[in-house]
């Protein structure tokens, strides 16, 4: 029988995207999966919001390696955790990190590239080599979703941003990233280019307003998540409810 | 005045408080938005969000950690469903109190069934336990008391004579320094009226969907309604058909 690590890598398929609907607790997991969910990814805005902390590993490592504790324990799909900079900038204790967040039983994780709580992006050989650590901390099945945050750091989305999105995914598939996560990378025709020259697997985020995901689908894109989309919406609704339960 | 004063003062018989139960500081942060006057906790919902099974299976380690991040995230007057304190022994449920007000809590529910059996406890052992809970709590605390008669009981054997032993244990809870008492699971109004008008402190009633609405536990003279467990299953399967719609 497959792992679910090789589950959960076979699900990466460019033109048949696995869709990833980000939770962040248990409950969240659950109806995920009762809508037939095949893998669970979670979001860690959305961990941050549910709990009372800021986004920007404001999290306590302890409580996201719980959180991710208790969803394996509930589920038996793939889970795979939003990460952000694996709570260190320095390589080796990034990737400690991301070995503890191993055996917790999830199938792989976010790692990105900004520098957190500071300016800008980590310069791609520090990047490079931050992933290089964790691919060695953590073998060779672990699904590390290296994630670049270039489109969050400006408005202009332009070729020369693409340039250096490609230049990135490159880097991180040659330093052993299994997935390329390019949040707010929307424009077909870039997409295309992406997937074209970076050889991983494409992670684009769906957010309201953004194209067909069947638009993606044909551009290529093997993988399309939420973000903070799902609970941001819950908890709108879940705002309405109690206003009229109380009025 | 204190958040507990401020809380104890929104209980009035005939204008009830009402408390749309949430289960994590995010839910809690949405409520409050909402324009809610206090915030109040499931225990279910939050046995729920997490994994555990309801009935202390949340670890106490957990629950005080997640009332924490609530008081944290909401100016408002936090309540706690502290289930049955987590303790059998008086110097645990001592220690249990003291260890939830030191929250920032303002108060808890507290019930009176033996937590993993049919059973609830005697009203002298009842008693007692509500003192070691006041005695953790301090003064300034709201300890809304439970009685689990109706939740154990079907509704057809709901009649006077269970509203008589509601009624004894509603006074001596009171007696006890009970602030508040609870009775989820009766929704006969008449019932629920006779027990408001005998016990002497405000009375609690649970909101069960297509139960009785806001302005009849208000004509029964009710100072509080909470949802319970509702509002939580109702945005689960919310969410659920927005993943569906997602996945698809």
């Amino acid at each position: 029988m497959a792992s679910n690590f090789e589950i959960f890598a076979a699900l990466h398929v460019p033109g048949n995207p696995i869709i990833l609907y980000n939770i962040w607790d248990v409950g969240s997991a659950l109806a995920a999966i009762k809508a037939g969910a095949k893998a669970l990814a979670t979001g860690s805005h959305p961990v941050a919001d549910a709990n009372g902390w800021p986004d920007g590993q404001q999290v306590p490592i302890d409580f996201a390696l719980a959180n991710a504790t208790r969803i394996i324990n509930a589920v038996e799909v793939p889970l795979t955790v939003d990460f952000e900079g694996a709570y260190s900038t320095d390589p080796e204790l990034g990737a400690a990190n991301v070995a503890r967040l191993a055996v917790t039983g999830v199938v792989g994780c976010n790692f990105e590239d900004q520098v957190i709580g500071g300016e800008g992006l980590h310069p791609l050989n520090v990047q490079v080599e931050r992933i290089k650590a964790i691919r060695q901390a953590v073998g060779d099945q672990f699904f590390i979703n290296a994630r670049t945050d270039l489109f969050l750091k400006t408005q202009t989305y332009d070729d020369a941003l693409i340039d250096q999105v490609v230049e990135r995914g490159k880097a991180f598939a040659d330093a052993g990233a299994s997935g390329f996560f390019v949040p707010r990378l929307a424009d077909t025709a870039q997409i295309e280019r992406v997937v074209r020259e970076v050889p991983l697997p494409l992670n684009v985020i769906a957010f309201p307003g953004a194209p067909d995901k069947q638009i993606w689908t044909d551009a290529g894109v093997a993988r399309i998540s939420h973000g903070p989309f799902p609970h941001r919406a819950l908890m709108a609704k879940f705002e309405e409810m109690a206003r009229e339960a109380i009025s | 005045m204190s958040k507990f004063e401020d809380f104890a003062k929104l209980h009035i018989a005939g204008d009830p408080l009402v408390l749309f139960n949430a289960w994590d500081a995010g839910s809690a942060a949405a409520v409050a938005k909402s324009g809610a006057k206090a915030i109040a906790t499931g225990s279910a919902s939050v046995a729920m969000a997490n994994g555990f099974g309801d009935g202390e299976e949340v670890p106490i380690e957990f629950a005080i950690g997640n009332a924490e991040r609530i008081v944290r995230a909401v100016e408002l007057p936090v309540t706690v469903d502290f289930e049955g304190g987590y303790a059998t022994d008086s110097s645990d449920l001592t220690a249990n109190g003291r260890r939830l007000a030191g929250t920032g809590a303002i108060g808890c529910n507290f019930e009176d069934q033996v937590v993993g059996t049919d059973r609830l406890y005697d009203i002298a052992d009842q008693t007692a336990r509500i003192g070691a809970l006041r005695a953790g709590v301090g003064s300034d605390f709201f300890i809304n008391a439970r009685t689990d008669l109706f939740l154990k009981a079907k509704s057809e054997a709901h009649d006077s004579t269970l509203a008589d032993q509601a009624i004894a244990r509603g006074k001596a809870y009171a007696a006890a320094g009970a602030n508040g008492y609870f009775i989820p699971g009766l929704t006969d109004l008449n019932l629920v009226e006779a027990i408001v008008q005998a016990v002497g402190v405000p009375v609690n009633a649970m909101h069960l969907p297509g139960g009785p609405s806001r302005a009849d536990w208000a004509g029964a003279r009710i100072a509080r309604v909470s949802h319970g467990p509702f509002p939580y299953m109702a945005m689960q399967a919310w969410l659920e058909a927005e993943a569906r719609a997602a996945l698809a």
